[in-house]
């Protein structure tokens, strides 16, 4: 049933892997478009956040140990608060920035997030972030990514301020779409034997997985 | 939260940190960026993902033509006018009238049902400028439609790799060798 279900998460994520970047044909359609266009800025926030294996990894890490129903709308509120700021600030105020960069700082966000899963920090001893700053600091730099990649799509002015708040709108639909999955697949997880044990190494898998993907857009920051 | 001890942690976290950099350096690097510390690229072939396939410069066969062609419309008059164009061919256009006219882009494909075309632009506009690159072989190109009550005098220029033009009026098909 643990193999089932780590298999279960490895093969969605290899999966979503492919569906990341918004895909050609859509990027074209977007930016074709001239004016207002909720419909298809929604569609594709809602797409980006359902399919972007870095968000979905981290939300997995934030949710792993969140039992209280109290818990988990805090923690997701810190990080929807902290990446809907960057979102919308990043795009009005046109901020030019490395989008690899920040895809790689999102990388550290689910390295720190599994870091602390493994309770890391604890057996560490020297320093305890406060785990709720922690996740809305790197909600700010989740949204940072998603304002990159809306920038990329939005050819005209007109119309920016609908389709910015559609884009926004369809991100956090999206989002909780994935939470559903993500928990009902983590309480199915947990009610089975072992899952403390077994707890420790998938985050141990993410830590990997969050380094991985650190480098892969540190080292492409680097050789731009 | 799991309680493990600090040596647990320690040698977990290397491992994530050891696998993660292989993964890295033995086929994410190579793929991505063709940077391949190890030769693992060139030996799993990894290395042609990352060559830029860039469409701004497309090469072009068929021989290079220019084009201009000035017609009037009475009103309520149309007019069809239209290049042969090879899968792939580019052309750039200019046309501009003096004054506005309804207008549609499209293009009718080698074999299509009769009546059959996609249609690219469409509106009323004075003058309109575009690239075109044919997205299948067969024949590219406009109709103009006089909707005022004066006569209207449009201005096609074109450069493009098309072979001939086709002009439609009143029901007749006129070939323009070019």
């Amino acid at each position: 049933m643990i193999k089932l279900a780590v298999l279960l998460v490895l093969s969605c994520t290899t999966a979503l892997t492919f569906g990341h970047d918004i895909s050609a044909d859509n990027a074209q359609f977007v930016k074709s478009l001239l004016g207002p266009a909720p419909g298809p800025f929604m569609y594709l926030g809602a797409k980006h956040m359902f399919t972007g294996y870095d968000h979905l990894l981290f939300l997995a890490a934030v949710i792993f140990f969140l039992y209280r129903p109290r818990d988990i709308f805090l923690y997701i509120t810190l990080f929807t608060v902290g990446h809907s700021i960057t979102l919308l600030l990043g795009v009005l105020a046109n901020w030019q920035f490395s989008g690899q960069l920040v895809d790689a700082i999102i990388g550290l966000s689910i390295v720190y997030k599994a870091f602390e899963n493994m309770n890391g920090f604890v057996a560490w001893g020297r320093f305890k972030p406060d785990t709720r700053v922690a996740v809305m600091v790197f909600g700010l730099f989740h949204g940072l990514g998603l304002a990159s990649k809306l920038q990329d799509y939005m050819a005209s002015q007109d119309g920016q301020l609908i389709n910015l708040l559609s884009f926004n709108i369809g991100v956090e639909l999206g989002q909780l779409l994935a939470l559903a999955v993500l928990f009902s697949l983590l309480l199915a997880w947990r009610s089975q034997p072992g899952f403390a044990k077994h707890a420790f190494a998938v985050n141990s898998l993410l830590l990997c997985a969050g380094l991985i993907l650190f480098g892969h857009q540190f080292t492409g920051y680097l050789l731009a | 939260m799991t309680k493990r001890s600090p040596q647990r942690l320690l040698a977990s976290c290397a491992l994530a940190a050891i696998t993660a950099a292989l993964i890295l350096l033995l086929v994410v690097l190579p793929a991505e960026y063709g940077v391949d510390p190890l030769g693992s690229g060139e030996a799993l072939g990894l290395l042609g993902l990352s060559e830029q396939q860039s469409t701004a410069l497309q090469l072009q066969s068929g021989s290079w033509k220019s084009d201009s062609f000035e017609f009037q419309l009475a009103p309520f008059e149309s007019l069809e006018y239209k290049y042969r164009l090879e899968q792939g061919a580019a052309m750039i256009y200019s046309w501009q009238g003096d004054g506005d006219v309804l207008y549609e882009m499209h293009s009718e494909p080698d074999g299509a049902a009769p009546g059959f075309a996609q249609t690219f632009a469409k509106g009323r506009a004075q003058s309109r400028q575009a690239s075109y690159q044919a997205p299948f072989a067969g024949i590219h190109g406009w109709y103009w439609q006089n909707r005022g009550s004066t006569p209207i005098r449009i201005v096609l220029n074109s450069q493009g790799f098309y072979q001939h033009a086709i002009e439609f009026r009143g029901g007749h098909e006129i070939r323009r060798e070019l």
